[in-house]
């Protein structure tokens, strides 16, 4: 699955420490590593706004996460308050879900993982799945070009025979400085299925980060999801407790 | 006795006075039963086909699983491949094919969809002689043997995943461990059944899935076929006795609701002819009512004569059951006639799309049970005959006074 989506929303709270820019520019998989490693910091501790477009209108929501490592990650919402408290854990394999009206903490069963996240573009799935686009893929470099004064790799990644993943191939348009541009999702047939867009990127936390990124599908012209990075910070002591089912049902 | 001797003939005689009259009535009556009788034939009929083509799409006549399997399908309630006592019992002769499967349930995705489905891993050889699937590929192979990974996919299936022969699906199933096992199969066959069975049901070699939820050789269900419908109390009692440790039930008890379609289909006759009860009994006091009322001076005449008003209840009496009697018998052969008529099949291959909600086999064969050629006829005469009673108690009553001063 689309693990770069993941990161971008690890991105939110991401951070790493800034590689430095060693000659490996023209190995696309190692270009895809670094992009993913600029943005995963030891951990993180994010506030962004996400704003869906929907067929039944536009909605935004406020939230807080915090990520630790690959496999750490706890978004909280915060506003508004028909939407606070809802939060999603995600501890290893596992995913939690809290509901603060039912007071209840759901693990998350196969079947719900595609739904989507919150009513967004994003599924539970996008949030959980993390190295697959590095490990799990084929990378070509199609071609390095110039785009507003910084050069840009544009890449084609194709699923290892056999992995479970639904895409046909993934188009990854990362810049020099390991800021990932655009992502395209392809089905098997080669029609483009989905599209991440970064709008914006600023400099947050001593790197240059994508602040704003655009989910969009294809078969919802009109529809979207963009996430807007508030505050970040990187590198941060978390307290282990945080991920844990308790802490995600009764937060300190 | 005697008297009856006199008013036979009288009563055929009347009953041809007004032929017009009497050639409707035995139309309505005659139409009424052969229509009974018709569909009666062609509900059982379509009953049969249905449920034999469902049976053999892939249930067969009974299974065998883990106890508590059904009630909680998952692959803690798995079961060791046949022992050698239900070996024995499952090669009998009253069987002629038996197979064993691994069913669970799991999740499809695609690029554009998740859906949940059954994910049924088979022995192909097996397969091809106890289920019809394997001949109902309308794209691509069937499975080439146990160890073959490619995924078998119903047509509405690959319609809502959008996805199509040649191509890759991901199926999730919770394995042993209790994680949720991903694994993507290519899409070697899309088969056409009816749309509920191809929204639900995914085939894939059974050794693969076993390979890929970490099991050995468990299996979640043996499938048998028995010919003889009689035959499969005393097959399932013996299954029992050779695995007394799992479930073994028959497609009744499988599938309630085809055993409760199976039993309502003989209820739907019976509604048709108490439709068709109504219209006759109509008829019949219409014909008998106008019959009285013409003949009140004849009836006041005879009664002057000599005749009783019990001799005269008898004489109406008597003409309603020569002529119910005479409709029930054109009924009768007209019905025996549709069945031989159509006794090369009912093709309803041209209807088959309309009728897959059905799940009918293509070709209908109608044929005879004797007992309703008893009961439905039967039924009728008596019915009709105890309607007709209301006029001929009006005939009784009429008084040799009262009729001669009755305006004609």
């Amino acid at each position: 699955m689309p693990s770069l989506t993941r990161r971008h929303l690890m991105m939110i709270s991401a951070a790493a420490v800034l590689l430095p820019s060693v000659a490996m520019a023209q190995d696309p998989g190692a270009i895809l590593r670094a992009a993913f490693d600029n943005w995963r910091a030891t951990s993180s501790h994010v506030i962004a706004e996400m704003t869906i477009r929907s067929s039944t209108g536009t909605r935004s929501l406020t939230m807080e996460s915090w990520t630790e490592g690959s496999d750490k990650a706890l978004v909280r919402f915060i506003a508004p308050a028909r939407d606070a408290g809802n939060a999603t854990l995600q501890s290893g394999r596992r995913t939690y879900v809290f509901n603060p009206r039912l007071n209840q903490v759901i693990q998350l069963p196969a079947s719900a993982m595609s739904q989507s996240w919150m009513g967004s573009d994003f599924s539970y799935s996008d949030l959980t799945k993390t190295e697959q686009l590095v490990n799990d893929y084929t990378h070509t470099l199609l071609e390095t070009r110039r785009q507003s004064g910084h050069v840009v790799y544009v890449i084609e990644s194709v699923p290892k025979r056999g992995k479970p993943i639904v895409w046909g191939k993934q188009i990854v348009h990362v810049r020099a400085d390991f800021v990932l541009l655009r992502q395209e999702f392809y089905d098997q047939s080669g029609n483009l299925v989905r599209t991440m867009v970064t709008d914006r990127v600023r400099t947050m936390g001593g790197r240059p980060y994508p602040t704003e990124l655009t989910m969009s599908s294809v078969a919802t012209p009109g529809q979207y999801t963009k996430i807007v990075t508030q505050s970040a910070a990187f590198d941060i002591d978390i307290p282990s407790y945080l991920f844990t089912r308790s802490n995600l049902q009764n937060p300190r | 006795m005697e008297s009856l001797k006199l008013l036979a003939p009288l009563a055929w005689r009347n009953l041809w006075r007004n032929p017009r009259r009497t050639v409707i009535t035995l139309f309505v009556v005659s139409v009424g039963l052969w229509s009974i009788l018709a569909m009666a034939s062609f509900i059982t009929a379509w009953g049969q086909s249905s449920r034999d083509a469902t049976l053999r799409l892939l249930f067969a006549q009974g299974q065998i699983h883990a106890e508590g399997y059904l009630d909680n399908p998952n692959i803690n309630r798995l079961m060791d491949p046949p022992d050698t006592a239900l070996l024995a019992a499952l090669n009998a002769p009253e069987i002629s094919n038996w197979a064993a499967r691994l069913e669970l349930p799991a999740v499809v995705r695609s690029e554009y969809k998740t859906l949940p489905v059954t994910v049924v891993g088979v022995l192909p050889e097996a397969e091809i002689r106890i289920s019809s699937i394997p001949q109902k590929l309308v794209e691509g192979r069937y499975l080439s043997g146990p160890e073959d990974d490619g995924a078998i996919i119903g047509l509405n299936l690959a319609k809502r995943l959008k996805t199509a022969l040649g191509r890759r699906v991901i199926l999730m199933i919770t394995a042993q461990d209790g994680w949720l096992e991903e694994r993507s199969f290519d899409v070697v066959g899309i088969y056409d059944a009816d749309t509920a069975f191809e929204d639900t049901y995914i085939f894939t070699g059974r050794a693969a899935m076993q390979t890929m939820v970490g099991l050995g050789d468990e299996i979640s269900q043996i499938a048998f076929e028995v010919p003889e419908d009689e035959a499969l109390e005393g097959v399932i009692a013996s299954l029992r006795a050779a695995a007394p440790a799992h479930d073994v039930r028959q497609w009744r008890k499988l599938s309630l609701i085809m055993g409760a379609m199976d039993a309502s289909m003989a209820a739907t006759v019976y509604v048709w002819m108490s439709v068709m009860m109504v219209m006759i009994s109509i008829g019949v006091i219409n014909t008998q009512l106008m019959a009285v009322f013409e003949r009140i001076h004849e009836f006041g005449l005879l009664r002057a004569l000599g005749l009783k008003p019990a001799h005269v209840l008898v004489l109406v009496t008597l003409e309603s059951m020569l002529l119910i009697g005479l409709g029930v018998l054109i009924g009768m052969l007209a019905g025996a006639a549709t069945v031989w008529g159509l006794a090369g099949g009912i093709d309803l291959s041209a209807f088959s799309q309309a009728l897959e909600a059905f799940k009918s086999g293509e070709v209908l064969y109608l044929e005879i049970r004797p007992m309703d050629y008893v009961i439905f006829p039967l039924a009728i005469w008596l019915l009709g005959v105890w309607v007709a009673l209301w006029p001929a108690w009006r005939a009784a009553k009429i008084s040799p006074v009262e009729a001669m001063r009755h305006a004609t």
